[in-house]
């Protein structure tokens, strides 16, 4: 089963890698501000790999894709959010239910199961290595690890969108001749995500004077 | 009649020699380089470069005291952790990317319980003088030491699949054989988190400060506080030795196995321990220039730091099992 992968395999592999990471930062990140920061540079990773892809395989519908992953992931959505966090002026998020270091420690777990449950499927794809699709899964698994274990409206929204990321990171392995049409229709699904957690923010903030999701357990009149 | 020095021929046992004598000699002078930068870099005008060579002499030169509780552990951990040091580069590939004669006398592993040898009876000495802050030093890296070793062995894991052998020099021949080696993604993790190692290790971050004089802080400097004479002389100079072995280890196996002699010609030979001492140099810059930039934590959030240091060889582990290795 030993085989060095190509320079291509590789630096594809390690840009998935790279995004994998911030997803760990993000568990890591003690300011919401600092979390909001991870995910521009998240999907700008992930963008810059769909250009490499693109210029590689020769696949032009895809520069469209980071074109527009570019404008919605990197500027769009974060600026509306650091808005929305001026506004709450709350700066920490500080409100994991476990210590850094066991959160990542779990995550590591979990992630490790991604790895082994889709390297069992042998699914293989023109575009990207194999490798890149039991990142993407591990990438969706550790951002449902953030959304868990963190007790704040904004870091649970990061994780959602972040979980995006990862999925279009897989749908590049499985599907990037896919119509483009179909890849546009998953970014307006995000931007629906985010009005939705927008005004989850602004109205949760405003009735109760925090970001914390701790009080959505107490029943209200 | 002129000699053309790259002509002459150095024989294998001379090259063995030189390893040693290089990381010997030229650790103090990477030392003083790097501390020297260091205090330019905070707009201090610095010791000399030479200064750790004058501070080793001068030890040399000075009495030995011993409190009466010790016994002769005190004065025999340095020398043993001393001739640790002495013996690790002949293990690793230091000037030469041909294994020499005793290069496979002990692999990646090997070199690793011998540096960890050291550390304890530098630890164990520290502990034997019977002072408080000497033994609070030991028991804090002892322990430290523990929390960093599941990381070390992660990415010894993965120099071993990506290889398939543990030799270090087998690793550094794999670099340089092609590009597509150089950026597979469990290389670049493993080498990653093999820095984060070294970082710890040579007291850089992430609690500790290396050249502080404030005993609460320290972790390393403290095992030695109560040597005096020679024996702290071994110390002082074991610990510029580590450094440049660590240095070493992250250059000519993970990060840049390049200007090492690929023959036994004098001329190759001198070039790689210049480009050894100048790449060290340039990493201990590096080194000194993160150490500045990065607020010291907390004792207690150290665990933080070996988490994402240990999430790196973790990873470098599964992406190779993952097939993108």
């Amino acid at each position: 089963m030993h085989h060095v992968p190509s320079t291509y395999d590789g630096i594809t592999a390690g840009l998935a890698v790279l995004v994998l990471l911030s997803e760990f930062a993000m568990l890591r990140a003690p300011l919401l501000r600092s979390q909001v920061r991870l995910y521009a540079f998240q999907s700008l990773v992930v963008a810059s790999l769909a250009v490499f892809v693109a210029a590689s395989k020769h696949i032009d519908e895809l520069y469209v894709l980071a074109a527009l992953s570019l404008l919605l992931k990197v500027l769009l959505v974060p600026g509306l959010i650091m808005r929305l966090l001026r506004d709450a002026d709350t700066d920490l998020a500080g409100s994991s239910v476990l210590g850094v270091a066991s959160a990542i420690l779990i995550a590591i777990v979990v992630a490790a199961f991604g790895f082994f449950a889709v390297g069992s499927l042998h699914v293989s794809s023109s575009s990207l290595p194999t490798s890149a699709l039991s990142i993407a899964c591990a990438i969706v698994l550790v951002a449902f690890v953030l959304i868990i274990l963190r007790k704040d409206v904004v870091s649970q929204a990061i994780g959602f969108f972040s979980l995006e990321n990862g999925v279009s990171i897989a749908s590049l392995v499985v599907a990037s001749g896919l119509p483009l049409i179909v890849d546009v229709a998953f970014l307006f699904d995000l931007l629906v995500a985010v009005v939705v957690f927008g005004v989850i923010m602004r109205v949760h903030h405003l009735r109760n004077d925090t970001l914390s999701t701790h009080d959505f357990d107490r029943l209200r009149g | 009649m002129e000699v053309v020095v790259g002509a002459i021929v150095v024989p294998v046992e001379g090259v063995q020699a030189l390893q040693v004598l290089t990381i010997l000699f030229g650790a103090p002078l990477v030392s003083g380089v790097i501390a020297h930068f260091e205090a330019r870099l905070q707009g201090r005008r610095g010791p000399r470069i030479l200064q750790p060579y004058y501070d080793i002499a001068k030890y040399f030169r000075k009495e030995t005291l011993v409190t009466e509780e010790s016994s002769w552990v005190f004065l025999a951990g340095p020398i043993v952790a001393f001739a640790c040091y002495l013996t690790v580069p002949m293990l690793i590939p230091v000037l030469t990317t041909f294994p020499l004669p005793l290069g496979y006398t002990g692999d990646i592993m090997g070199g690793g319980f011998i540096l960890a040898l050291a550390g304890f009876a530098v630890a164990l000495a520290g502990a034997e003088s019977g002072a408080p802050y000497a033994q609070l030093g030991s028991s804090r890296a002892m322990t430290f030491g523990a929390l960093i070793e599941p990381t070390i062995l992660f990415v010894i894991f993965a120099v071993a699949l990506i290889t398939r052998t543990d030799l270090p020099y087998a690793l550094s021949a794999t670099i340089r054989s092609s590009a597509s080696q150089m950026v597979r993604p469990s290389h670049v993790l493993a080498a990653a988190a093999f820095f984060l190692v070294v970082l710890v290790d040579t007291g850089r971050i992430p609690v500790e400060t290396h050249s502080g004089t404030l005993e609460f802080g320290m972790i390393d400097e403290a095992r030695t506080l109560e040597h005096s004479g020679p024996p702290l002389a071994l110390l002082k100079w074991g610990s510029t030795m580590k450094q440049l072995i660590l240095y070493t280890i992250l250059i000519n196996v993970f990060v840049a196995p390049w200007g090492l002699a690929s023959s036994q010609s004098l001329g190759s030979v001198l070039l790689a321990i210049v480009a050894l001492l100048a790449k060290a140099m340039a990493v201990g810059g590096v080194f000194a220039i993160i150490d500045n930039l990065f607020s010291k934590l907390r004792l207690f959030k150290i665990t933080e730091f070996v988490a994402s240091a240990f999430l790196l060889a973790v990873l470098s582990v599964l992406v190779f099992y993952a097939g993108g290795g």
